[in-house]
C-alpha cells in the first residue's frame, strides 16, 4: 500500500495534476474568502468552506480521474496487478494518496482563518467542525472518483463520470422530493432493484436456476416484509435516495455539531465504495 | 546432491515449478484457450509458439494472475495463483507485450518503485544495479523513461521482471519491435537469465524460439498442437522425407524425362528456376534412401549441369505451418514444406496463405 501511495503522491507532482488541483482549490477558497470575509467584513470562514463544497464535482475528479484509468491505458496495470500486492492495498494506496493531496490543500487554507483571527473573535467550533466535515465529504467524493476511474481506461470518461456522479449526489435532495411516496411506487422500486440484482447475478454466473432463485428469494422476502409491516414501504424511494445525499449531512458540521452518526455515515460510505472498487478489480481475476 | 535432486524429481508428489491444468478461457462466444495442460520444470527455457491470436498472451496473463481463467488452475511452485495470489505472484517476474513502464519516471525511480511493490528490502541498491547491468542499461538511471526508444523500454521492462529474483520469468514477445542487433542482445540476455531463472517466453517468430528455448509448446487456436525440443520437432516431421533441393541447367520436360529412368527417385516437383534456362527440383527417395548419387548420375548422363544441390531440412517455420495450418495438414508433405525451394529462389505460388509448387508427376 505504501509503495502505491508514494508513487501516486510523486506522480501528482511530476504530472501537474497535483499543482492544478491545489491551485484550483486555493483559488476557489481565496475568491470566496475575499467575497465573504474580506469585503463582507465577516468572520464566518465556515461559510467559505461550505460554498466551496459546491465545486467538489469539478475539483475532485482532477484528483481521481487518472488513478486507475491511466494504469490501464499505459498497461502498467499488468505490473501492479501481477505484483505481490493485494488489490485492497492498491486501492487504498491510491485512495489515500488522493485524500492526502486534498488534505494538504485544505490544510493550506487554514492560513486564511488564522489571518482573520488577528482581527477579531472567530466562531472556532463552527470552523473546526466545517473543516472536519469538509474533509469527510471530500473523502466520499474521492471514493466515488476511485470507483469510476477503475471502470474505464479513458481519463476524460472517468472525469466526466465522476462529475456526473458527484453532481447527482449534490442535487439528490431535490430529486428525492420529486419522487412518489406511495407504497405501490415503493414496491415497483423494490421490484426494479431485484430485477437489476438478478441481471447482474445472471451476467456473472450464467446460471439461470441460481438467478431465478435469487429473484424469487428477493420477491418473497419483500412480500414477507410487506405483510409483516407495510409501513416500511412508505416513501422508500425517498429514503433510499436520501441515503446517497452526502451533502445534506454536511449542514450539521457547519453548525459546529459533530454527530457520531454523520461521521460513521461518511466513513462507511467511502469504505463501501472502496469495497466495491476492490471487488470490481478482484472480479477480473476471478471470472 | 545431483542424484538426490534427480531422485526428488522422479518422486511422485514432488511439485513441478509450474503446473497448468485444464486451463480454459472463454470470452463471450470465443474460446481463447481450450483445455491447455502442461508442466514446466526448474531451470527450463520454454517457448510458446503460435500465430497472433493463438492464446499465448491470454495463457501468460492467466499464469501471472492478471486475469482469471474460466476453468482449470495454475500452480506456481505448488502455490495456486487464485487461492494465494500474493504468495504465488512473489515467484513470478512478468514482462508483458507492452513494457509496463511509467513514462514520467526516471529509470532509477521506476526500478525503486518496482522494488517497493515486490518487497525487495535488503540489498535493494545492489539488486537494482545488478538488473540494470544484466540488461545493459547501467549508467542510464537518470534517463526519463518516456524519452527512451522502444528497445530500451523493453530492457527496462525486463529489468523490472528480474527484480526481486523471482523463480520464474515470463516474457510475452520479448523481441517484438526491436532492431536486429537488439534482438541478438535480447537473446543473449535471455540465455543468461536461464542460468538462475526458469524462463517462459512467447513468440510468433520461429528463429527466436529455436535460438533460445529448450522446449517449445506450439499453440494454435487455444490448443497445444505440439511440444518438444526444437530439434525433435524438426526431426519428427522430416522423418521419411529426405528431400533434396536441386537446381539444374536444362529444360523442364527433358529433365522430367531423364528422371523417369531413375526409379530410386520417387517424388518430384519442379518449377522454373530464377536463373535463365534452369529448373528447380525438389526430389525425394523412397523412405530415407540416399538419392544424391542417383541425382548426380541422372544429370551427368543426360548432360544437365547441377548448379546447386542441398538437403531440404525443415525449418521450424515449416513445422509451424504444417502443424498450425489445417489446409497444409490436409495437403501433401511437399506442398506443406516449401521453404527449402523458396531458399533456392523458386517462386512459390501463394494461394491464400498456402504455398504450393507446380508438380508435374
Amino acid at each position: 500500500m505504501t509503495a502505491i501511495y508514494k508513487k501516486e503522491m510523486r506522480t501528482y507532482f511530476t504530472q501537474m495534476m497535483g499543482y492544478v488541483f491545489l491551485a484550483f482549490l486555493l483559488l476557489l477558497v481565496g475568491i470566496w474568502f475575499a467575497m465573504v470575509n474580506v469585503t463582507g467584513h465577516n468572520a464566518n470562514f465556515h461559510n467559505v468552506l461550505s460554498q466551496v463544497t459546491i465545486f467538489f464535482f469539478i475539483l475532485l475528479p482532477i484528483l481521481t480521474m487518472r488513478l486507475f484509468s491511466e494504469e490501464t491505458r499505459q498497461k502498467t496495470d499488468q505490473l501492479i496487478f501481477t505484483s505481490p500486492l493485494t488489490i485492497t492495498g492498491i486501492v487504498l494506496g491510491k485512495f489515500f494518496a488522493a485524500l492526502s493531496l486534498f488534505i494538504i490543500g485544505t490544510a493550506i487554507t487554514i492560513i486564511l482563518p488564522a489571518m482573520l483571527s488577528l482581527y477579531g473573535e472567530l466562531p472556532a467550533s463552527q470552523i473546526l467542525g466545517t473543516y472536519i466535515g469538509f474533509v469527510l465529504l471530500g473523502a466520499c467524493c474521492i471514493a466515488v472518483g476511485v470507483l469510476i476511474s477503475c471502470l474505464t481506461e479513458n481519463q476524460i470518461v472517468a472525469a466526466v463520470g465522476t462529475m456526473g456522479a458527484i453532481f447527482t449526489m449534490f442535487i439528490i435532495d431535490a430529486i428525492a422530493l420529486a419522487m412518489p411516496i406511495s407504497t405501490f411506487a415503493s414496491l415497483m422500486f423494490v421490484a426494479l432493484i431485484i430485477a437489476a440484482v438478478v441481471a447482474v447475478w445472471y451476467n456473472s454466473t450464467r446460471n439461470i436456476l441460481a438467478s431465478v432463485i435469487v429473484g424469487a428469494g428477493g420477491l418473497a422476502f419483500s412480500a414477507g416484509l410487506y405483510i409483516a409491516n407495510n409501513l416500511i414501504f412508505d416513501g422508500l424511494i425517498v429514503r433510499v435516495l436520501l441515503w446517497f445525499s452526502i451533502f445534506a449531512r454536511f449542514a450539521s458540521f457547519t453548525r459546529g455539531i459533530l454527530h457520531l452518526a454523520d461521521i460513521v455515515y461518511y466513513i462507511s460510505f467511502a469504505a463501501l465504495l472502496l469495497y466495491i472498487t476492490v471487488n470490481i478489480l478482484e472480479k477480473r481475476r476471478w471470472r | 546432491m545431483v542424484y538426490c535432486a534427480r531422485f526428488l524429481r522422479k518422486c511422485p508428489g514432488v511439485v513441478n515449478l509450474i503446473e497448468v491444468r485444464n486451463l480454459t478461457k472463454v470470452y463471450g462466444q470465443h474460446t481463447a484457450i481450450d483445455n491447455i495442460s502442461f508442466t514446466i520444470d526448474d531451470g527450463e527455457i520454454v517457448g510458446f509458439l503460435g500465430p497472433n491470436g493463438a492464446g499465448k498472451t491470454t495463457t501468460m496473463n492467466i499464469m501471472t494472475g492478471f486475469i482469471a481463467a474460466t476453468g482449470g488452475d495454475v500452480k506456481i511452485s505448488g502455490v495456486d495463483i487464485v487461492a494465494e495470489p500474493e504468495r504465488a505472484k512473489a515467484n513470478i517476474g512478468y514482462l508483458p507485450d507492452t513494457p509496463p513502464v511509467y513514462g514520467d519516471m526516471r529509470i532509477s525511480e521506476y526500478l525503486n518503485f518496482v522494488a517497493d511493490i515486490k518487497k525487495v528490502r535488503k540489498g535493494r541498491k545492489e539488486a537494482i544495479e545488478h538488473v540494470m547491468k544484466a540488461v545493459h542499461i547501467d549508467g542510464m538511471s537518470k534517463r526519463l523513461i518516456k524519452n527512451l526508444s522502444r528497445g530500451y523500454k523493453q530492457r527496462v521492462g525486463l529489468a523490472q521482471a528480474m527484480l526481486g529474483d523471482p523463480k520464474v520469468i515470463i516474457m510475452d514477445e520479448p523481441t517484438i519491435g526491436l532492431d536486429p542487433k537488439q534482438i541478438i542482445d535480447m537473446r543473449e540476455v535471455i540465455k543468461n537469465l536461464s542460468k538462475k531463472h526458469t524462463v517462459i517466453l512467447s513468440s510468433h517468430i520461429l528463429q527466436e524460439v529455436s535460438a533460445v528455448c529448450d522446449r517449445v509448446l506450439i499453440i494454435n487456436r487455444g490448443k497445444i498442437v505440439a511440444t518438444g525440443t526444437p530439434d525433435s520437432l524438426s526431426e519428427s516431421l522430416t522423418k521419411g522425407a529426405a528431400q533434396m533441393q536441386v537446381r539444374v541447367k536444362g529444360q523442364r520436360e527433358q529433365i522430367q524425362k531423364a528422371l523417369g529412368e531413375f526409379s530410386v527417385i520417387k517424388d518430384i516437383s519442379m518449377a522454373a528456376g530464377l536463373e535463365q534456362g534452369t529448373t528447380d527440383l525438389l526430389l525425394r527417395g523412397e523412405d530415407s534412401t540416399d538419392i544424391r548419387e542417383a541425382i548426380f548420375r541422372c544429370m551427368s548422363k543426360n548432360n544437365f549441369p547441377i548448379l546447386l544441390m542441398k538437403p531440404n531440412e525443415l525449418t521450424l517455420e515449416e513445422i509451424f505451418l504444417s502443424l498450425t495450418d489445417a489446409a497444409a495438414q490436409r495437403g501433401s508433405v511437399a506442398g506443406a514444406l516449401p521453404g527449402g525451394a523458396a531458399g533456392l529462389g523458386a517462386e512459390p505460388h501463394l494461394d491464400e496463405g498456402r504455398v504450393s509448387y507446380d508438380s508435374d508427376l
